[in-house]
């Protein structure tokens, strides 16, 4: 290993030193950094803007920006880094920052940390869900949790005034009914959550287990997975949620989601995501959290999402800095980007945002601070193939969901083949 | 040496340009990825030997890949016969010399060219979706549709009856071999009283069958690579339950998704053996059904 690693550096070298004896410098396209992100249409706008606010303040750096849905966005990263041409700075989501930092494709960040990355008064929970073996390889843009969107028209016209901050399964199933029969079938009551993991990974939680064991093998069960997939079997059997053909649409762009369409009036979303919904939606939306189990642990968390890492391909590292540190610290720039990304993990930002919210951004700080004592440990960061978990997940949770398997042969698959895909990834 | 050139330089000079390309830009990366079949590489870190794995794991344990030469072989067996038939026949109504000949054969030539681009998958999935434009035609007749595209069962027929659409470069060869077809085979035909059906069976397609092979080989090879509308039409994962896990997505996705670039050399090597399988076996098969006029001289 160490062998192919210093054989790998002294081609590296070659390569530097042929470079620059062909007389090409180096650091000739300094100045110059690319900024790589998932978005929708919401966050593309706001980014954009806080790209131009910084060019105005640093007319030396021109920062070139690219934007692509999350379906797409982590085949186009890796074809990216095999290439060696990843963007100099990233959007880094939690389940694969530790797939990329393994891969050698992120630098870290601490040397830049109180010298030109001013983060040192920023809370230190959210910034410590970037760590990795103890360093700092993201910066947190925003925390998040779950959140189950809701249509607060349809609610109220279904006359369902449940708690929905400490609502149980039951609850939520007995909600769906009622919102279906209550609009004669017009609105089902949910986006049918099968195939969604996140909202599966709070479910083994609340029965007491991580997804994940600490040695990064799968410890969720198949019992857990096929209650949770008859959980969903049962309500599509009642008819009270969206139907099959939109459910097995995988990574559904936020418009064409239950909510934002009309179809339902609950959607599975990330916190930040409300800013992003209520954009697409007519009706007045509001947060619930993922239902609990009755008598069960806390299942949701909140996440440290939206990081922004530093790519090992990045050219210009101290333009990059500069360009992060103004993404947290810049008031101009803070202001464009709202909560839109989460909420910020610096005190002095949030302060200054609180005047100028917006109804749907105090939604969320509102639900950010009333499940704060409601949700569960930040859980262990995801083993590599994680990501490819989530495929299994969601190609065997379609046969579940297309009655092609029933939900216990189908968890027993899905079990078998996420250790497999683990013990591979190793 | 000096006879061999003065017969065959005129070949090799046009075929110079795509030589050169091959040698210089397609046989290094083809070479590289045998190695990297035999090594464990992830893109990022060096790659490590492992010798034989990737392939016995492929045929021993791996499922998917199983999945996916199903879904390719099914996907093959059904799309060429379509899209030939389909060309056959076109070329056949356009072989009778209409004035406006040269339109026509743009606008049916027109599909092939876009068939393989981005935009018309993105149609295609538009077309078959479950408030798509079909399903609206259908509902017009009273018939409920389903979501072509997101039910497992169906979902590969669209994809055939893409294929059958993109008839148009096989049609062309086919035209160009209907037009080589001596007229008065027809006309003592005519005169015998032969019915136009023995015509096609006894004349045409005995004449034509040279030019078949040559479409069926080349059709095969291009159905076994089916790339793009099936990574659009799926999402790129091959979804719905892998029913469109064709053997190309599936590599893309070990590839560049899943990071295992030595796996996915391995399936291209596997792909390839598999292509030159099958077109031995047409050519091996061909002296059985294929006359070529000349062969007599």
């Amino acid at each position: 290993m160490k062998m192919t690693r210093r054989g790998l550096m002294s081609t590296m070298g070659a390569g530097l030193a042929a470079s620059t004896l062909a007389g090409v410098p180096a650091l000739a396209q300094a100045r110059s950094i690319r900024h790589y992100w998932w978005g929708n249409p919401e966050r593309d706008k706001r980014t954009f803007a806080v790209i131009d606010t910084f060019q105005k303040a640093k007319t030396d750096i021109k920062v070139s920006g690219e934007t692509i849905g999350w379906g797409d966005y982590w085949t186009k990263m890796a074809t990216q880094t095999a290439g060696r041409n990843m963007a100099d700075l990233v959007q880094m989501d939690y389940r694969f920052l530790f797939e990329y930092v393994r891969r050698g494709a992120l630098k870290p960040l601490d040397e830049y940390v109180g010298k030109s990355l001013m983060i040192a008064d920023f809370d230190k929970g959210p910034i410590d869900g970037g760590r990795v073996d103890g360093k700092l390889y993201a910066l947190n843009i925003g925390s998040n949790s779950q959140v189950i969107v809701h249509n607060t028209r349809v609610f109220k016209e279904a006359g369902i005034d449940t708690d929905l901050i400490n609502w149980t399964w039951d609850d939520f199933a007995k909600s769906c009914e009622t919102i279906t029969s209550k609009t004669g079938g017009k609105v089902k009551g949910s986006d049918d959550l099968s195939l969604m993991i996140e909202v599966f990974e709070s479910w083994v939680r609340q029965n007491g287990r991580e997804f994940y064991d600490k040695d990064g093998k799968v410890a969720a069960t198949v019992e857990d997975v096929a209650s949770y997939w008859q959980f969903w079997a049962d309500l599509r059997k009642k008819d009270v949620v969206r139907s099959k053909d939109k459910t097995v649409i995988l990574d559904i762009p936020i418009v064409e989601s239950g909510v934002a369409v009309g179809d339902t009036a609950m959607s599975h979303y990330w916190s930040n995501q409300l800013v992003g919904i209520q954009a697409a939606a007519k009706d007045k939306i509001g947060a619930a959290m993922v239902p609990h189990k009755k008598g069960g642990q806390p299942g949701q968390f909140i996440k440290p999402s939206m990081f922004m890492s530093l790519s090992r391909d990045a050219k210009d590292v101290d333009a990059a800095i500069a360009y992060m540190n103004a993404w947290v610290t810049d008031p101009a720039i803070t202001k464009i980007l709202g909560l839109e990304r989460g909420i910020p993990a610096s005190a002095k930002v949030r302060e200054q945002l609180a005047p100028g919210l917006n109804e749907v951004e105090k939604v969320s700080v509102a639900y950010f601070n009333a499940i704060a004592s409601k949700v569960g440990p930040l859980p262990l960061p995801a083993p590599k193939g994680a990501g490819e978990v989530r495929d299994a997940f969601m190609r065997i949770g379609t046969d579940v969901v297309l009655d092609r398997a029933s939900a216990k042969d189908a968890a027993a698959t899905f079990v078998g083949d996420a250790q497999a895909i683990v013990e591979r990834a190793l | 040496m000096r006879r061999f050139l003065a017969r065959n330089a005129p070949a090799y000079i046009f075929l110079s340009p795509w030589l050169l390309g091959f040698f210089l830009l397609a046989l290094g990366p083809i070479l590289a990825s045998l190695y990297l079949s035999f090594t464990r590489y992830d893109m990022v870190s060096a790659p490590r030997w492992v010798g034989f794995d990737n392939y016995s794991y492929m045929f021993t344990r791996d499922r998917r890949f199983w999945k996916a030469l199903e879904v390719t072989f099914t996907y093959v067996a059904l799309a060429v016969p379509a899209r030939l038939i389909m060309a056959l026949g076109v070329a056949m109504l356009l072989d009778k010399g209409l004035r406006t000949i040269g339109l026509y054969r743009a606008i049916f030539y027109l599909p092939s060219l876009l068939g393989a681009s981005i935009a018309i998958a993105i149609l295609w999935r538009q077309l078959f979706e479950a408030n798509g434009v079909v399903n609206q035609v259908l509902a017009y007749f009273g018939i409920q549709g389903i979501s072509w595209i997101t039910n497992p069962d169906t979902s590969l027929y669209t994809l055939v009856i893409l294929a059958m659409w993109q008839f148009g470069s096989p049609m062309l060869i086919f035209l160009a071999g209907l037009r080589g077809i001596p007229r008065d085979l027809y006309e003592a035909a005519e005169i015998d009283g032969t019915p136009r059906w023995r015509q096609f069976t006894r004349i045409t397609l005995p004449l034509l069958a040279p030019v078949i092979f040559f479409n069926l080989v080349l059709q095969t090879i291009e159905s076994f690579k089916t790339f793009s509308s099936a990574f659009i039409i799926s999402n790129g994962t091959g979804a719905p339950a892998d029913s469109l896990l064709f053997y190309t997505v599936y590599l893309f996705n070990e590839a560049f998704k899943f990071f295992r670039m030595g796996y996915a050399s391995a399936l291209a090597w596997v792909l390839l053996i598999i292509i030159a399988v099958f077109t031995a076996i047409a050519f091996f098969t061909s002296k059985y059904w294929v006359h070529y006029e000349n062969e007599r001289d």
